[in-house]
């Protein structure tokens, strides 16, 4: 990921690194469609896995009842939450 | 095992439709051609590095049809989630159904009647080994949490079910390379029954390295495509595939003014309660399925026109088989023709006893027992009629058996009948 992407723009290209979907790219993304369901379509595995990646990549901890349907329910809204928990002191 | 008795089986059960994946493609055709040919499935394959091991060959399925992926994303499955097993089983399934003129999908109140009995050894441990190999190496994004949703040796006939809506009994039978038989012994149950009034019966199994490295540790693989019952064979070949029958009960088929492919007449089971991997040398297990499944056919072994033989092309399997012919069939053991199926696609271990019944269906339906490639001499030992070379034509055929033998010393066998009308 080169320096000074985006939240968004990192968030749309951890989905596509790790969700293997097909054909797809992360312009492809509308940042305001639903994830789940329609939209993308992701499943609930997709949101583990998904998880597990936005962790590593920002190095923030995302609790289990933090992956509530608000939080995740588009790339802007999982952007805005990231941005929120990226605070300027270092995670202790 | 006791013989089930015939007069509390009231309901015969009719083969409605067949679907078949195998190392020859994605269908029924592809893999009867193939027998047809004697041109083996076995040979060099891809699915991964098989450098360490003692063999090369496996019989491999070759990648899903596009069309088909197409058609499952239409219908609402997300492909990523699905195990090759799973692949392999629902075009089986799908062209079980149709081949029955069924739906792909049963409505609501329809599939309540609809049961699943599957057999599978490794359900999706292909996908868990890749899983696993990104894990040990590191490399986070390739151990993917969503490889092991279908790791479940269920998944396959669970994934049957969910596709077609079947709301019935659903059920995967593991026991090793009895399981396909085993579940459409238990599928037979269910329609006689009653329980239900469609069952999709078979099994599926991938090539993975679990199987493949297991059986190379215990020496039991032909480093030459598998030679059942010939001199010189060294072990079995690893397969792959998927097999599915449609049963339904005669009566409800014919009165909807369909004919069968075949007659499911009688299932019977043992176990040698002897060996973890070893079949019992003298074949009295294997005998005892065979004659329990004549006696719930109420057939006698005199009737039986063709053998479909478990064959795995073991030095022990195939004498230990053998045996059991002798035992079942006395003098016409060395004649009945015998078709060696695994020698063709290798053995498809949960999946083998599924796909050897839709070959024994098969062969009464066209007439024909398939050969096997003859390049190598007969095992005088083992002095079966083993079809060689050119498909044997068999129009008078009546009655056909096929034995699964497995680990654990678990034998299944099944017998089918060709329909002749309502007067034969």
């Amino acid at each position: 990921m080169p320096e000074g992407a985006t939240v968004p723009d990192r968030i749309k290209r951890l989905i596509i690194d790790n969700l293997h979907l097909e054909g797809m790219q992360p312009e492809m993304i509308d940042e305001n469609a639903p994830l789940f369901g329609e939209g993308l379509g992701l499943d609930s595995v997709d949101a583990l896995e998904l998880v597990v990646a936005i962790e590593k990549e920002f190095g923030i901890k995302i609790k289990s009842n933090e992956m509530e349907r608000q939080a995740f329910a588009s790339v802007a809204a999982l952007s805005r939450f990231v941005e929120g928990r990226l605070s300027p002191h270092p995670l202790t | 095992m006791e013989p089930r008795s015939a007069a509390a089986s009231p309901r015969p059960v009719a083969v409605a439709g067949i679907g078949a994946v195998s190392g020859f493609g994605w269908g029924v055709a592809p893999l009867w051609d193939g027998l047809r040919a004697a041109r083996t499935a076995i040979g060099p394959f891809r699915r991964f590095d098989h450098r360490g091991h003692r063999t090369h060959v496996a019989a491999e399925v070759p990648p899903p049809p596009p069309a088909f992926l197409a058609r499952l994303r239409a219908a609402g499955e997300n492909v990523r989630r699905l195990s090759l097993a799973d692949l392999f089983a629902l075009h089986a399934a799908e062209e079980a159904l149709a081949g029955a003129g069924l739906p792909p999908r049963f409505a609501a109140g329809a599939g309540a009647e609809v049961g699943v009995f599957f057999g599978s050894s490794t359900g999706g441990m292909w996908e868990s080994e890749l899983f696993l190999a990104g894990w040990f190496a590191g490399r986070r994004r390739q151990a993917r949490l969503g490889s092991l949703v279908s790791q479940q040796v269920n998944g396959p006939g669970d994934a049957v079910a969910r596709h077609a809506g079947a709301g019935g009994p659903v059920a995967t039978l593991s026991s090793a390379c009895a399981s396909g038989a085993l579940a459409i012994a238990a599928a037979l149950d269910a329609v006689r029954s009653g329980e239900v009034e469609i069952a999709l019966a078979g099994g599926s199994d991938s090539l993975c390295q679990l199987t493949y490295a297991g059986f190379n540790s215990l020496r039991a693989v032909d480093e030459a495509p598998c030679r059942p019952f010939r001199a010189g064979r060294q072990g079995l070949s690893i397969g792959e595939g998927a097999a599915v029958l449609v049963l339904v009960p005669l009566a409800a088929l014919l009165a909807a003014g369909r004919q069968p492919l075949a007659v499911l007449a009688g299932a019977g089971s043992s176990c040698d309660a002897l060996h973890m991997t070893a079949p019992d040398p003298s074949g009295a297990g294997a005998a005892a399925a065979l004659a329990a499944a004549l006696a719930d056919a109420g057939l006698s072994a005199d009737e039986v026109d063709a053998i479909n033989a478990h064959g795995t092309g073991t030095p022990l399997n195939d004498a230990a088989e053998w045996g059991a012919l002798r035992q079942v069939f006395g003098a016409r053991a060395g004649r009945i023709p015998l078709a060696a199926t695994k020698a063709l696609v290798g053995h498809l271990l949960g999946s083998a006893g599924a796909l050897e019944a839709v070959v024994t269906v098969l062969c009464l339906d066209r007439g024909e027992v398939h050969p096997a490639p003859g390049p190598s001499g007969p095992d005088a030992e083992s002095p079966v009629a083993l079809v060689l070379d050119r498909p044997l034509p068999l129009p008078a055929g009546r009655v056909a058996a096929s034995s699964s033998l497995a680990f654990g010393g678990a034998n299944a066998a099944l017998v089918f009948t060709r329909w002749a009308g309502a007067g034969a």
